[in-house]
């Protein structure tokens, strides 16, 4: 399946996804297989998802392969997520591009995992220049494209959101994934209880927010006149009016005209809704970036990886070092003008 | 003060959606008269987004907040308008029209000397406001008002807080970095320091070894921030 198109084959791996994305230098996607690390109990053990990533990871290149129905021969570029993300488990996903790179004699570039997000939902929902709210496990970042970089108007201080809502639902004896869980027991409660809501300029802060929604279910109380759907209630209703009063805030200081929702905690439908309403309010077209490539996935960082490699070409392999802990402002975005 | 049943009539009778002149984030400004005098309402509008209660808690909360902050304010000579009434049930406040230009606007055609005066002049007026024990709590260049004289207002006091502690003044100085670096990227040299040699200047008179902790915890903040290296931290 060759017909002179160029291939880059995008690994993910910043944390439980180890995700492979195949994609023709246009940006059709060819192929998108995701094996994620599920915990049996606890959260995510930095050394138990890299010894799951090293054992699953040929298995899922080869599926890759099988579903674009192309061998590994005709791949041309290799992207893979150098930040940010969990030390050990990024690690492995450069050995493994690094590794295919060399044997391959294929150029290869390392890729934020931040930018790749907003980077596939441009080219998915077709959007311009949004006003970003990327929500997920380990990040909660409002940002805009201004002065030349991916600028960071909001973040959250302390805990992620999902990360947040995670910690919450364990607590509350809820199995990894816990989002969608509470989604859906705050569907089933109307009961408010007032929570912490911490709103610092255009930052959130969701740490006060946890301590508080933990100790509604270690009272008395609990169970008597109020029970989980009622606690998972009010702290959604909480957090999320945060993210969306300071993703207004940013919309109506930056004047964007679309706004775009991306991360694993974009699949809500509250919070979607919630996001709806300020765009329209500021007459802002919005998108939420399809659930598939929402998530963690390997064709966002294939695609931001043509597009890297386009601007500035391969790296050499002394150039793909990891940065857990890059920050996406500090990043020059050569593709954008 | 009149009542709030009372004011509340002459208000639906003032406000006419025609009359808007700015779309915020979380209130919208109208034209309007009260007793004959020009004046904007400040309406912080119910969000339907978010629950009623807790809705009703944030607006009612800024509100008063916000009034209150301006008319303390007013006491230490800083420009910010002056607040003529308010009405809780609804969220208004009325307040004196401000003529003039947002900051944000504005900054891209001014010269260099012209920048550097006006943010020397915003660090003095941020650190009148410190060394009172007021933290402004979103200091933006969308909440800065230049007039034609170049006099300086402040506005939005909506997230405006009490406050005698460091760390919450260097917050205040750091969301004002964020705002430059972000939306002024080129200027943000020029700015950022003329704000801090306005800041120092002020705040000195008052306590030389507390103004220099503010300045050396903003980096301290910087650093706790989410991917720092750990052997950046401070």
């Amino acid at each position: 399946m060759k017909f002179n198109k160029k291939f880059c084959l995008g690994i993910e791996c910043t944390a439980h996804t180890f995700g492979v994305g195949i994609l023709d230098f246009e940006g059709n996607v060819y192929s998108l297989i995701n094996d994620i690390f599920i915990p049996k109990e606890g959260g995510l053990h930095p050394v138990l998802i890299k010894e799951q990533h090293l054992t699953n990871f040929i298995s899922t290149i080869t599926k890759a392969l099988s579903q674009a129905n192309c061998s590994i021969r005709d791949i041309d570029l290799i992207a893979f997520s150098d930040s940010p993300g969990l030390a050990p488990v990024l690690r492995v996903g450069a050995l493994i591009a690094r590794m295919l790179s060399q044997k391959l004699k294929i150029p290869i570039v390392g890729v934020n995992h931040c930018i790749a997000h907003i980077e596939i939902g441009r080219l998915m929902c077709k959007i311009e220049d949004p006003l970003t709210l990327y929500v997920s496990g380990g990040n909660t970042i409002v940002s805009a494209f201004e002065s030349s970089k991916y600028q960071i108007f909001g973040e959250t201080l302390d805990l992620p959101i999902g990360n947040m809502l995670d910690a919450f639902a364990r607590d509350a004896g809820l199995t990894h994934p816990g989002g969608p869980k509470i989604e859906k027991l705050a569907q089933e409660s109307k009961k408010y209880f007032p929570l912490p809501y911490v709103v610092k300029g255009m930052d959130l802060s969701f740490s006060g927010l946890y301590t508080a929604s933990k100790r509604l279910l270690e009272s008395d109380q609990y169970g008597k006149i109020y029970n989980l759907t009622d606690v998972a209630y009010s702290v959604q209703e909480t957090c999320f009016a945060m993210l969306t009063e300071v993703t207004e805030r940013a919309l109506a200081h930056t004047e964007k005209e679309e706004v775009l929702l991306t991360g694993g905690v974009a699949a809500n439908k509250r919070l979607q809704s919630m996001i709806q309403y300020i765009s329209h309010e500021h007459n802002a077209r919005f998108e939420v970036v399809p659930l598939k490539y929402a998530g963690d996935n390997g064709a966002m960082i294939g695609w931001t990886g043509i597009l890297r490699y386009k601007a500035e070409g391969g790296k050499n392999i002394s150039e793909t070092l990891i940065k857990p802990k890059e920050r996406m402002d500090q990043i020059a975005v050569p593709w954008r003008t | 003060m009149l009542c709030h049943g009372g004011l509340r009539i002459r208000m639906h009778s003032t406000i006419k959606k025609e009359m808007i002149i700015r779309k915020g984030a979380e209130a919208n400004l109208y034209y309007g008269r009260w007793f004959d005098k020009k004046v904007i309402f400040k309406y912080r509008i119910p969000k339907i987004y978010r629950i009623e209660e807790l809705d009703k808690r944030i607006r009612n909360t800024r509100t008063l907040n916000e009034a209150r902050a301006l008319i303390k304010v007013k006491n230490y000579g800083l420009n910010v308008p002056q607040v003529y009434d308010i009405d809780t049930t609804n969220s208004i406040i009325v307040m004196k029209f401000i003529k003039g230009e947002k900051l944000k606007n504005k900054l891209n055609n001014l010269e260099d000397t012209n920048k550097t005066e006006i943010f020397k002049n915003i660090g003095s007026d941020i650190a009148t406001l410190h060394m009172n024990g007021h933290i402004h709590g979103d200091i933006t260049t969308s909440n800065i008002i230049i007039t034609k004289n170049q006099k300086i207002f402040f506005i939005d006091f909506g997230l405006h807080d009490y406050s005698d502690s460091i760390e919450d003044k260097s917050v205040d100085i750091h969301l004002l970095k964020r705002v430059l670096i972000s939306t002024h990227g080129k200027d943000y040299n020029t700015c950022y320091n003329a704000f801090l040699k306005g800041y120092k200047r002020e705040y000195t008179k008052y306590n030389a070894e507390e103004c220099q902790q503010i300045i050396n915890n903003i980096e301290v903040i910087e650093t706790r921030g989410r991917y720092v290296k750990k052997e950046e931290r401070l």
